[in-house]
């Protein structure tokens, strides 16, 4: 029996050439597209789950607000020591501090710039992080231990053995190879390549020892909790031993949030929804795709369903039940998709590397894995219950004495069901052509906003030795062909990690005892040079009182209720200054970020680490080459490594802009299959009204004539489509920019450029299949017919 | 081995109702070969449809080997149908798809026969209808005759009590038209039953009664 159902499946498929390429490619290109979907959604929700204690694992963060809304991901050093040995529901707890500056170490002739990262000794015991070489308990044998991951053991050492070699850093201190750890596996949040140990930071600070210091909250905290303790319970007691060992009125709000360490990389510390936003738009669109093209092959089977009328009823008149018909149908669909399958696999195998390179992802695709099959099982029974069920159940349901006479009710021609099919399948095809639209404009919004600074023609890099000669540098460099200006801070003012309590005015209210502002230490001329505006004062003098002179933001002036500022007397890290002007609200965060307030003070001593280089544009080159030449003759043990800060800039969108890139991709994908699906069903309409087209030319119709005979239902299916697709999109995208802060809006006019897009798509392809039609020869139509 | 008792049929559209069969009522016994005629229209077709399982009827009583069978679900029907009645159509109905031995053996894949007694059975037969030479071929590539001789064997593989022909000359030529008569009448003598709608005074020859039908009522019976 299933060897006949198997045969008379592929004699179909041969027999029927164009429908079954339609339906094959239509099916293979789903499937591959939402395989590759479910392998990006399925590598997003798996982030940071290779930890067996995962479950238990939280990252700590402090909120300063009494409304949570200043939430800071790093801790002082003292609370992971305290939280383990004062709170039983604590099991154990690892710090982490990444380095934010490069070390240069050394080893033989080889010299690389390297972020260290220090951390504590349970790294390996708390988390699941592999050490190939080396004892996890005990990882680093003293503070001069240094653990590499393989790449860059491999780096230093080639192929000798890595352990017990000793790399030096600049100030001469070498440090011993104690462990080799795997890399760090790509959905991993924690990404770190060299570990040295945390006690290092606490050498040398014997007036304000490290373990003791509570007001610098410069480390991340993860704690293992015991089952079933409570992160709740443990933060808000966390705080208490804060509060406790540092009395201050600007901690009485606080409180310490416990993430779990399993959801770091798609939601906020406060459990709002992040990334996992766009894992639900991209589980949407896949099911989307896949809805598309089942409804193709399901309208296409239906229709032409009257074509294997009599060879149903022949089947029931010698003998075959429903049942039989009902598996002979899924048979063939169960053909149709195996091939699909095959071609859908070879397709993800050929594509995986783009897809990988624009998705900037190292996800793997392979038959031996156990997942793709989880995936390919649940994409299959969604295909196979949806497109092959209900056509197998309207095959097997012919009346075969009405069915050999060429009477079925309701199958074979444009019914409401079909006729649904398709304004579902456009509505979804608008929709994502309106997404697609307000996507790009929000990444557009995003890139060409006033950022309140230029960033254009600028290029940055780290200091390193210029620090101790930067005035002799800048004056000089400033001289050099090509540069504009030349600057400095002590961070990137695009990402600026760095905040204080520590700011006092006179009447300041007692409610804003725990104000936190961001901190910039800056070369006088920063503010020209990176073109900000000053609404108010005049800013520094470039003389020595600038010591003492301070530069808010308009935020920080509105928060501070500070009236006519310039001239008032401000303390700030407990040393009295003057603001002497009033910035225009910058970006010192990226855009999902709301402005906050903001203090510009020179002070080199806060180690004016990232110096920026303005040029003409056209001489950047030149400009790059004096750098370069001034850079050998004080950094010749480093690499000179600068970045324009257009490049650092699209950097920190750039996972909005892959995934904007992706979504571009999979909603063409998804429209492309719905004209696929409409260019089917045209043609079939078009066959079947052989003998109507034939009469009409008979009679005179011209070509217009039947075109418009042919593509007027379709077209106006497409114009129904556009009153469903509208609100929805209206809706969806809305919620979609609530993301971002600053954002564009949403005009009319993407709605009208969306459905005229998808109705001259969707007429290209109906009225060229009419055309074809209206232009054969009536003679032979009629008697084909 | 058929009873008709006052049935009734009627096609309905969403403006008319037309009587397709009016209080018909025939009996066939074991063994008969009985011809329907009657011109276009009078419901010879509908009424091999209902006596093959293939259409419901809307009133009267259908006895078939003395056992009621005008309610019979779907799934019964198809049973019935499957061990005892075999079809011959005007237009052959082959499945293009298959070959002309795979036309044949598809009735004994439905009652499950097993592969090496459905070959046995089906070359038998093939060579019995003289299309054994053809067994490979598909429907397209065979003339009206030797397509009509398939649907014969395949109509009687299962070595069904009953033959329902509607029209089995009505596309052929004399000769070919001649061949599957004869079939039919050999067929008959080794004990099938069968009925046979024609338009034809001359097939309707080779049967022992005519029945004559007007608007969905017999008007005559004649004994052959």
């Amino acid at each position: 029996m299933l060897r006949n159902y198997f045969k008379s499946a592929i004699r179909n498929l041969v027999k029927n050439k164009l429908y079954s390429i339609i339906n094959i490619i239509g099916l293979s290109v789903s499937l591959a597209a939402s395989i590759l979907l479910l392998l990006w959604v399925w590598d997003e929700l798996n982030f940071d789950k290779m930890h067996s204690k995962g479950d238990r694992i939280f990252r700590t963060a402090a909120a300063m607000g009494s409304t949570k809304d200043r939430v800071w991901e790093h801790t002082s050093a003292p609370l992971a020591i305290f939280g383990k040995e004062e709170l039983p529901e604590i099991e154990d707890a690892c710090r982490i501090q990444e380095y934010n500056n490069f070390l240069l170490f050394t080893y033989r002739d080889k010299k690389f710039n390297e972020k260290a990262t220090y951390v504590d000794p349970n790294i390996f015991t708390l988390f699941s992080f592999e050490l190939l070489e080396g004892n996890p308990k005990k990882p680093f044998t003293d503070n001069r231990s240094i653990i590499l991951n393989e790449t860059l053991a491999k780096k230093y050492f080639g192929s000798e053995p890595a352990i017990g070699k000793l790399l030096q850093i600049k100030n001469g201190d070498s440090y011993k190879v104690t462990g080799i750890m795997k890399d760090m596996p790509s959905n991993s949040s924690l990404q770190y390549d060299l570990l040295l140990p945390f006690d290092i930071l606490a050498e040398n600070r014997q007036h304000n020892p490290l373990n003791s210091d509570w007001g610098n909250f410069d480390y991340q905290t993860y704690f293992l909790l015991r089952p079933g303790a409570s992160p709740e319970r443990v933060g808000k007691q966390l705080a208490v031993i804060h509060r406790r060992n540092q009395p201050s009125d600007f901690f009485k709000d606080l409180i310490y949030l416990l993430q779990p360490l399993e959801k770091m990389h798609l939601y906020d510390v406060l459990g709002h929804e992040q990334g996992m936003r766009q894992v639900k738009i991209f589980l949407l669109v896949a099911f989307v795709i896949l809805l598309i093209a089942c409804i193709n092959y399901v309208n296409l089977v239906t229709a032409r369903s009257s074509r294997r009328s009599r060879e149903v009823s022949v089947r029931k008149v010698v003998g075959a039940n429903k049942s039989h018909l009902f598996w002979q149908f899924l048979t063939e669909s169960s053909v149709i998709f195996l091939l699909s399958i095959i071609i859908a696999i070879a397709l993800i195998f050929i594509f995986m590397p783009l897809y990988n390179d624009l998705s900037g992802k190292q996800m793997i695709f392979s038959l031996f894995d156990a997942k793709v099959w989880f995936l390919f099982g649940c994409t299959m029974i969604v295909i196979l219950g949806a497109a092959g069920i209900y056509p197998a159940l309207m095959l097997s349901k012919f009346n075969p004495a009405l069915a050999l006479k060429g009477i079925l009710p309701g199958l074979g021609k444009n019914n409401g069901f079909r006729r649904l099919l398709v304004i579902i399948q456009f509505s979804c095809s608008i929709v994502l052509i309106i997404s697609t639209l307000i996507i790009g404009r929000q990444l557009t919004y995003i890139r060409t906003a006033d950022l309140g600074y230029t960033k254009e023609s600028v290029f940055t890099f780290s200091a390193f030795n210029f620090t101790k000669n930067y005035e002799a540098i800048r004056d000089e460099l400033q001289r050099q062909p090509g540069v504009l200006g030349v600057t400095t801070a002590s961070q990137s003012v695009m990402n600026l990690m760095s905040s204080t309590g520590d700011f006092n005015w006179d009447g300041k209210p007692a409610n804003m005892s725990n104000f936190i502002i961001n901190q910039l230490s800056i070369d006088r001329n920063f503010p020209e040079v990176m073109d900000m505006k000053l609404v108010d004062g005049k800013g520094f003098t470039g003389t020595a009182a600038d010591s003492a002179h301070f530069i808010i933001n308009e935020t920080a002036l509105k928060q501070t209720g500070l009236q006519n500022p310039v001239g008032k007397t401000v303390t700030f890290h407990d040393q009295p200054g003057t603001i002497v002007g009033v910035v225009k609200d910058f970006h010192f965060k990226d855009m999902k970020t709301r402005i906050e307030p903001c203090i510009l003070f020179i002070n080199p001593y806060w180690g004016w680490n990232t110096i920026y280089i303005k040029t003409s544009g056209k001489e950047a080159q030149a400009a790059l080459n004096s750098v370069e030449k001034l850079w050998k003759q004080y950094n010749a043990d480093y690499e000179f490594n600068y970045k324009f800060m257009d490049d650092s800039f699209d950097e920190m969108y750039r996972s909005d802009i892959r995934s904007g890139k992706l979504f571009n991709l999979f909603a063409s994908i998804a429209i492309l299959l719905s004209c696929l699906g409409l260019f089917g069903l045209v043609t079939f309409t078009a066959e079947t009204k052989v003998k109507e087209i034939g009469i009409r030319k008979t009679l005179g119709a011209s070509v217009n004539q039947i075109i418009l005979l042919i593509s007027k239902d379709f077209l106006r299916l497409v114009g129904v489509s556009f009153l469903v697709a509208f609100p929805l999109a209206w809706w969806m995208m809305s919620k979609w920019l609530e993301n971002y802060v600053y954002r564009t809006n949403i005009h009319a006019w993407v709605f009208i450029v969306a459905g005229l897009t998808a109705f001259i798509i969707a007429a290209i392809t109906v009225c060229g299949q009419a055309l074809k039609a209206a232009q054969s020869n009536p003679v032979k139509s009629l008697r084909s017919e | 081995m058929i009873k008709i008792t006052e049935l009734q049929k009627y096609y309905r559209t969403e403006e008319v109702e037309t009587v397709a069969l009016n209080s018909l009522s025939i009996d066939v016994q074991k063994g008969e070969f009985v011809a329907v005629m009657g011109p276009s229209g009078c419901g010879k077709s509908t009424l091999l449809n209902i006596i093959g399982l293939l259409d419901d009827l809307d009133e009267g009583s259908y006895k078939f080997n003395d056992i009621e069978v005008a309610k019979f679900n779907e799934r019964k029907r198809s049973d019935l149908r499957k061990h005892n009645i075999g079809f011959v159509f005007q237009s052959f109905n082959l499945i293009d798809e298959l070959t002309v031995f795979e036309n044949v053996e598809l009735p004994l894949i439905y009652t499950k026969v097993p592969a090496a007694e459905r070959k046995k059975r089906v070359e038998e037969v093939l060579e019995k209808v003289q299309i054994m030479h053809r067994r490979n071929h598909f429907p397209q590539q065979l003339s009206g005759g030797q397509q009509q001789r398939v649907a014969v064997a395949r109509a009687v593989v299962n070595n069904p009590k009953l033959i329902l022909a509607d029209e089995p000359t009505g596309n052929l030529d004399s000769n070919n038209g001649n061949e599957v008569m004869q079939l039919l009448t050999e067929l008959n003598d080794q004990g099938t039953t069968i009925v046979m709608v024609t338009h034809s005074e001359h097939d309707a020859r080779y049967s022992d009664r005519i029945i004559r039908m007007l608007d969905g009522q017999v008007v005559m019976t004649t004994v052959g």
